[in-house]
């Protein structure tokens, strides 16, 4: 079975409210979605998001991208067979994009795509493939930049529908007050973590990190840019150090282990080029005692959400879930059932066909600022 | 029952006015009332109006089923109200937000208008509930409703004149806002002492209360509905 057709979707689903932190403010979805159709019409949806903070894309760039290397170079050849996650890894093609670290996000929506069709067409859940540990997974709550008022109000909502894990994002002249706030909203009884987004010094880091340490903090993520000096800062703070943004390659979590420099990996499925190598990366962290964090993109749709869903239940550890936030963040999603996390945080696996989720097409085209139809034989 | 310190309602009430503060200074709404927006825009305004309110009676019954007995005769006199059943010559809601879709030209539209506001309604009951209980969950519905009827008996006048002098809508066409101009000064009174006695009947504290109260709300509630 080959695939014959594609079509990319480049969204700008509005959010309920701004999201904001040090490295961006978000106003909507900007998600690139990947629609492949086989030869039998069974489709499958993907999904990447572009963050030139992180992986080096944008929407332009990931859509030209995918339009003119990537489906060249899986169109028409034959598929390989559901379940077998390795074998699309090596599938998908791997051209580099100037200027990028890793052209990652658009490497995870055509990935999803085709993993997503051809379980379809098989008849098949994700869960046959990553079968999961769990029956439900936990996820956090985030706390996004504003003013300390707005931040502990956000703090209040969390507790209110029984979050129990809680990101808050710093990197701003406030952090200690804020972090302090955040913590009287929410009581003692629920973990919170720190995102920098890479917007400290290693001088502030140390001065924010000891100065919060008592409030008890589960780990701080992504404090340094990439390419800081974490082992440095490691040994400076009691605070555990998560890497994010510096965690985009296979290459990337072998230097962060060789080099001691953090305690945990935020995988994401997007940043991370797909669900096998974000698989991968997960194995390789904990083979290295390093903790887990399936991580997500702010504003993704039901189709990552659903992805990390899967990736959260079948990893045999995992310390925090991100995501899921669906309509709580977009003014719509894009699929039939509700990937969001209801009462504290807690979301059901998903074992429909594919990714679990069936897509609303006319959404992705009600939503979508661009549309691009790939066909074969150029 | 959780008596409460006393200070919840004025904290709601504080609340809602900075909704309302927010809906008046936004682009939108001054758009709309200085006769800048564009005739697009006054019709999905008047579209999206339709499509918040439309299922209104069956919200109302819904809260209706939970009130506690100090609201229980507001909520029903609310829904009797909603449905037309509340004096002879009244008319349901829903018909008088069908009489403003027609009076902008519209009526075509309320199929697909009314087709969105049962999609809003499913999607209330499917999505994951992110309460534990019901007693919350209901709190979050009467806060929205109430914001409404809070919002309305403000600003409804000022909707129907902006409609009327910038889009043109005769007087028989703006019946809902004229309507809740006048009544949602007495609904937003008593719903916001029906708040109250919601969360001391479930014995809810003034800080959870106040929460959901907010989460409820989020940034912009009326933003969020009426310009989509």
């Amino acid at each position: 079975m080959k695939l014959v057709a594609a079509t990319l979707y480049a969204l700008g689903i509005p959010f309920v409210e701004t999201f904001t932190h040090s490295a961006s403010e978000r106003h909507a979805c900007d998600s690139v979605v990947v629609r492949v159709r086989d030869e039998a019409g069974t489709e499958g949806f993907g999904e990447g998001a572009p963050r030139p903070y992180v992986t080096g894309e944008t929407v332009t760039t990931m859509v030209d991208h995918l339009a003119r290397e990537l489906w060249p170079g899986v169109a028409e050849r034959e598929l390989p067979p559901a379940g077998h996650l390795a074998g699309l890894d090596a599938f998908v093609p791997e051209p580099s994009v100037a200027g990028a670290v890793a052209p990652n996000a658009s490497r995870a929506a055509l990935e999803l795509a085709i993993l997503d069709c051809i379980l379809r067409r098989a008849g098949r859940s994700a869960a046959t493939v990553l079968p999961p540990r769990r029956s439900r997974v936990t996820y956090s709550g985030v706390v996004t930049a504003g003013s300390l008022d707005r931040a502990a109000r956000h703090a209040r909502h969390l507790r209110a529908i029984g979050i129990r894990h809680v990101k808050v994002k710093v990197g701003f002249d406030d952090d200690v007050a804020r972090v302090t706030a955040v913590r009287q909203a929410l009581g003692a009884d629920t973990s919170i973590r720190l995102d920098a987004n890479g917007a400290w010094s290693l001088g502030r880091a140390v001065e924010v990190l000891s100065a919060v340490a008592p409030l008890g903090i589960a780990a701080v993520e992504q404090p340094l840019p990439r390419g800081g000096d974490y082992a440095g800062l490691r040994a400076a703070v009691p605070v555990p150090l998560m890497a994010d943004e510096s965690l985009v390659t296979a290459a990337d979590a072998e230097a962060l282990i060789a080099a001691r420099a953090v305690d945990f990996f935020n995988v994401r499925v997007s940043k991370c080029g797909g669900l096998a190598r974000s698989l991968a990366i997960a194995a390789r962290a904990a083979e290295a005692g390093l903790g887990v964090q399936v991580g997500s993109q702010v504003g993704e749709t039901a189709i990552l959400a659903a992805a990390g869903r899967h990736l959260a239940a079948a990893l045999p550890e995992v310390a925090f879930v991100e995501g899921s936030f669906g309509t709580l963040l977009l003014t719509e999603d894009v699929s039939v059932e509700s990937v969001q996390f209801g009462h504290r945080g807690q979301a059901p696996i998903l074992t429909g066909p594919g990714l679990g989720i069936r897509v609303i097409e006319a959404r992705l085209r009600r939503h979508a600022v661009a549309v691009r139809e790939l066909g074969t034989g150029g | 029952m959780n008596s409460g310190t006393g200070d919840l309602r004025a904290k709601i009430e504080t609340a809602f006015e900075r909704q309302v503060e927010g809906l008046t200074a936004s682009a939108q709404f001054r758009a709309l009332e200085e006769g800048r927006a564009t005739a697009r825009e006054y019709d999905a305004f008047v579209e999206n109006v339709a499509r918040a309110h439309l299922r209104s009676p069956q919200l109302v019954a819904f809260l209706y089923a939970l009130a506690p007995p100090a609201a229980a005769a507001d909520l029903r006199h609310n829904l009797l109200e909603e449905l037309g059943l509340e004096d002879p010559a009244g008319r349901a809601h829903p018909d008088l937000l069908s009489d403003l879709l027609a009076g902008a030209g519209l009526a075509h539209r309320l199929p697909q208008v009314g087709a969105q506001a049962d999609e809003d309604l499913r999607r209330v009951v499917v999505d994951p509930l992110l309460y534990g209980t019901l007693r919350e969950v209901g709190l979050a519905a009467l806060a929205e409703i109430v914001a409404f009827e809070f919002m309305l008996a403000r600003l409804a006048g000022r909707f129907a004149k902006a409609l009327a002098a910038h889009r043109g809508l005769p007087a028989s066409a703006l019946t809902w806002f004229t309507h809740h101009s006048e009544v949602d000064v007495r609904h937003a009174e008593q719903g916001l002492a029906d708040l109250e006695a919601y969360a001391r009947y479930y014995d809810l504290d003034d800080d959870e209360a106040l929460a959901i109260v907010e989460a409820a709300l989020r940034e912009d509630v009326f933003t969020r509905r009426y310009w989509r």
